[in-house]
């Protein structure tokens, strides 16, 4: 194991002093958190939970208060943030606006005194990269915001880095161009392997990208898991709701055998995997049910729901159906190949036992 | 994974982390202790002497004194009231109504910046004096208006508050010239829509946004004023004001303590008013003119308004043009309005002659101050915008005391602080000189040292405002960039935070040679024999009433700002230095 992990944050915490002396916040609350080599890690969550802060501290602008940051073996908590083997690449792309995109590039390796033959072949390598071969002579402000979020990337990449630090990086680019560089990155990242920790509060974005999500919530890790770990299996109601929409349903246990659990939904008995959990028969417990995990049929033995809502989005059919006294989210993801139903309608709503899964009791109980 | 102990970091390990930002920071603070602090220090100190403390109530009940203090303030209030006005006047017609030959009017706004001190008064003496050749000359009078016992001539308040107004209007100008650009255009269509009318959006809208600039400029107006000692010694007459008393006490009478009492008398305002300028009302300042201008400005066009503002603000430009021009005709004429031939024996004089060692004097400890006053000022904004440290704050007002502080009071700090060898004791070694004699008889480099300091200390502060209102405009993280890079605080700084900035530095390096080939009051008690400042021989010449001789001081002075202005432009305005420099580096 030890071969394999690149950085470790053990027990991070940074609290902050208000200006003034006012008071204080706890900014990221006793992090801790294991990445392997060349793998991509996402730092997911809502404003303000801590990201950014996280980041930094790997990064080493901003010192724990306690806790530590260790790097290959070493520990560079106390490492200032020009000695890390680390580079950034910012949300506001924060290019020399004074130098033009060769200088951008090559600045990193000048700082280090490489030849300047050295240099030359590295940044054109960098620059091809990414696609932007030519335009070594061109000022940041002549580019486009793809262009300079390309420079941004070259600039961090010619560093060749043990780790690759980003801060929302796409967030400043249109809605296309956001997603046509996140395959650009992802693409990059996978063939150079490497290390990469990337910030963003955008739930897709960290799907299409990481190797694993870690999702925060005011300064705490609340789940630490690949992409489908996180979406199908959450441990905490924030992060069912945080990623993807989620149905919450209160529900008792009808019977528990080993892994296999079998739970009671609006009448009707779902099989689920307890993923290693005890559970005992009797017990209330909260479900978490994504909207593609139900299913309305013209079912009269079925439980009946009430379409309150329906919308047409093309690929797929949204509803808000009332069951009981709940409200609960249902998307159809294949319109063409079954019925559309009308507002106002009554119809049977099925559940898909694979896609319920039940939340942590301390979960249920507390923050129900 | 090993299980690492739970620390708590020690604020020590931060300064660890970044020595070079550690001892730039030490150096700084030692730097302003010494320079600034002291000096004030031990004038307060020598105030509050037993005999100081006396005099303090001698001054505050003798009528004599009281009537120094309230000329003081009238002056100042006067002023400030007609230099704002003038300013907002340049200002308002620049922006925000059409006449032509704005070009023309922008530059005469600047032409004061660079006026020598007594050049202006001496000018106005020339032409309007009891002998002036226009006052006399054309109008037969001595007197502005009445005679006899009545008579009041340019001497006085009148002319001085002339004078200084011209002289200090700039700061007015460029300062309300900006907040009428950065209002928001779309303020003035918004109420033209609600259906008012220009005088009623003049009122309404313009004026009460422009209250904090033109408060501000007032304030910044009525420090300066009452600071002045070159206007006063010459055109005051019988009008004296604290800074000619402090002056006549220290050269008249070698009376330090009653300088230091008086000084702290005229601090006390200076400083209040720069305290309240600063931290009160450019704050509100600030927060009126962050919105993004949007839409084109609305320009007056109605005739009414436009020709009496045009003919306002160009009966100004003219005056200052009449000044000027007598000060070039003046340094070419025998005695100007007496015998008006053609002569260079002025020039001869201060080039070849006694005056030639000042001339070189001056330049060359101004040119050593210059660099000095631009990167220090450059420092000081980086450490205080960028970095956080105990004692921020207390760092910028420090620097900032350089310019609150009436260089007449510096100038005395300096007196008593410096005109001994500062020595500790050390236990075996004896006595260790820490910082050597700085003024007077045998001082170290001939008191040059303490000049070149007090040239610095002077200019710092304009150079830290620029640079500090340009920092906050750059987003940090290219600063972390640069970092992340690989790059220590010294190279960031030199590659990256320097270029970006190099506007503010640009015009905090003209500033700084500019202020010190012209400044008075802070060097008049800081010159020997051997030091020979050119602005303390043109005093000698105005005493003396040789004019011709101060004229061509003054031309011969501008030249070689403007020179210099010129040398400033063409090496740190165009090349991009920076990213060569660090090619050449690597
Ligand atoms: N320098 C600072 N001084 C004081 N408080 C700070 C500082 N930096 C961050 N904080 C506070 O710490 C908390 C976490 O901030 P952080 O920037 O890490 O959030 P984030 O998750 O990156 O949010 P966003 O998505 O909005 O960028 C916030 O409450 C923020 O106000
Ligand atoms: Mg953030």
């Amino acid at each position: 194991m030890a071969a394999t992990e690149s950085l470790v944050l053990n027990d991070v915490t940074k609290i902050f002093q208000q200006r003034g002396g006012a008071g204080v916040v706890k900014a990221v609350d006793r992090v801790s958190l294991t990445i392997r080599k060349g793998e991509f890690v996402t730092l997911l969550g809502p404003s303000g939970c801590g990201k950014t802060t996280t980041l930094r501290l790997i990064a080493g602008f901003e010192m724990p208060s306690s806790g530590r940051i260790v790097l290959d073996g070493t520990d560079i908590t106390y490492q200032p943030p020009n000695k890390r083997d680390m580079a950034m690449v910012f949300q506001s792309y924060a290019l020399f606006p004074h130098m033009n995109v060769f200088d951008n590039v090559a600045y990193g390796l000048r700082i280090r005194k490489l030849s300047r033959s050295d240099i030359q072949t590295r940044v054109e390598n960098a620059l091809a990269l990414v696609g932007l071969s030519g335009l070594g002579n061109r000022k940041p402000n002549q580019l486009s915001g793809g262009q300079q979020q390309r420079v941004a990337l070259a600039r961090a990449l010619v560093m060749e880095p043990q780790v690759l630090l980003f801060d929302e990086p796409l967030s400043n680019l249109d809605a296309k161009l956001r997603v046509q560089m996140r395959g650009e990155i992802h693409a990059l990242q996978r063939r150079l392997n490497i290390t990469s920790v990337y910030v963003t509060h955008d739930q897709v974005e960290a799907m299409a990208l990481s190797d694993r999500i870690v999702v925060m919530n005011a300064g705490r890790i609340e789940q630490i898991g690949t992409p489908d770990e996180i979406y199908r299996r959450p441990n905490t109601r924030f992060v069912a709701d945080f990623i993807g929409r989620a149905n919450f349903i209160d529900t008792t246990v009808v019977q528990a055998q080993g892994e296999r659990v079998t739970v009671e939904l609006f009448g009707t008995r779902v099989e689920l995997q307890s993923n290693g959990r005890s559970v005992k028969p009797g017990e209330r417990q909260t479900a978490v049910v994504r909207p593609e995990g139900l299913k309305l049929r013209a079912d009269p033995t079925l439980e009946q729901v009430l379409i309150e809502q329906a919308m047409y989005l093309g690929s797929e059919i949204e509803y808000i159906v009332r069951a009981g006294d709940q409200r609960l989210v249902v998307v159809d993801s294949d319109p063409r190949t079954s019925q559309i139903f009308p507002e106002g309608e009554t119809v049977g709503l099925d559940i898909i036992g694979e896609a319920v899964h039940l939340l942590p009791p301390e979960e249920t109980s507390a923050r129900a | 994974m090993a299980v690492l102990p739970q620390q708590v970091i020690k604020p020590a390990r931060r300064v660890i982390r970044d020595p070079i930002l550690a001892i730039t920071l030490v150096v700084i603070v030692l730097f302003v202790g010494v320079s600034i602090i002291l000096p004030i220090f031990a004038m307060v100190r020598e105030s509050l002497s037993e005999q100081g403390l006396s005099l303090f109530s001698r001054y505050l009940s003798e009528t004599s004194y009281q009537t120094i203090i309230s000329n003081t303030v009238i002056l100042g209030l006067a002023v400030a009231t007609l230099g704002t006005l003038i300013g907002f006047l340049f200002a308002y017609v620049q922006v925000k109504v059409r006449v032509p030959f704005k070009r023309f009017m922008h530059i005469l706004a600047l032409v004061p910046i660079i006026s020598p001190p007594f050049a202006l008064a001496s000018a106005l003496i020339i032409l309007f004096g009891r002998n002036g050749m226009i006052l006399r000359g054309i109008f037969g009078t001595r007197c502005l208006w009445g005679s006899g016992r009545t008579c009041n001539d340019i001497y006085g308040l009148d002319g001085l508050t002339i004078v200084l107004a011209l002289s200090l209007f700039t700061v007015a100008y460029l300062n309300l010239k900006g907040m009428l650009e950065a209002l928001d255009p779309a303020l003035d269509e918004a109420a033209t829509n609600l259906g008012g009318s220009k005088w009623h959006i003049f009122r309404t809208v313009t004026v009460p946004m422009l209250v904090p600039g033109i408060a501000s400029s007032f304030l910044l107006l009525f420090v300066e004023a009452i600071a002045d000692l070159g206007n006063p010694l010459v055109l005051g007459g019988n009008y004296e004001v604290l800074a000619t008393r402090i002056y006549i006490s220290v050269i008249g009478m070698y009376d330090t303590t009653a300088a230091a009492v008086l000084s702290v008398v005229l601090l006390v305002p200076s400083l209040t008013v720069f305290i309240v300028q600063r931290y009160w009302i450019s704050r509100a300042t600030v927060v009126s003119v962050t919105g993004k201008p949007s839409g084109t400005p609305q320009q007056i066009t109605h005739p009414l308004v436009c020709l009496p503002l045009f003919v306002l603000v160009m009966a100004v430009c003219l005056l200052i043009i009449l000044l000027y021009a007598t000060i070039f005709v003046g340094a070419f004429t025998n005695v100007l309005g007496v015998d008006n031939t053609f002569t260079l024996k002025n020039f001869d004089f201060v080039i070849n002659g006694y005056g030639s060692e000042a001339m070189v004097d001056t330049t060359t400890l101004s040119a050593l101050a210059t660099p000095l006053a631009g990167i220090i000022g450059m420092i000081i904004a980086f450490l205080v915008v960028r970095k956080s440290f105990a004692g921020r704050a207390a760092l910028d007002f420090a620097a900032m005391l350089g310019i609150a502080v009436p260089g007449t009071i510096l100038g005395i700090g300096y007196l008593l602080m410096f005109n001994n060898d500062i020595q500790i004791m050390l236990p075996g070694i004896g006595p260790v000189t820490l910082i050597p004699k700085l003024t007077g008889g045998r001082a170290i480099f001939a008191g040059a040292a303490a000049i070149v300091l007090v040239y610095v200390v002077r200019s710092v502060p304009a150079a830290l405002r620029s640079g500090v209102a340009l920092l906050t405009q750059i987003d940090p993280a290219i600063e972390e960039a640069s970092t992340s890079l690989g790059a220590n605080s010294e190279q960031t700084f030199r590659h990256i935070t320097l270029p970006l900035i190099r506007p503010a530095f640009l015009s905090g390096l003209i500033f700084a040679f500019a202020r010190s080939m012209t400044t008075i009051s802070a060097i008049v008690f800081l010159t020997t024999p051997q030091t020979r400042i050119m602005t303390a021989q043109i005093l000698n010449e105005v005493e003396n009433g040789r004019f011709g001789n101060a004229f061509a001081y003054c031309v011969i002075l501008i030249l070689i700002v403007l020179l210099t202005i010129g040398i400033l432009y063409a090496a740190v305005g165009s090349t991009s230095g920076a990213d060569r420099g660090l090619e050449g580096g690597a």
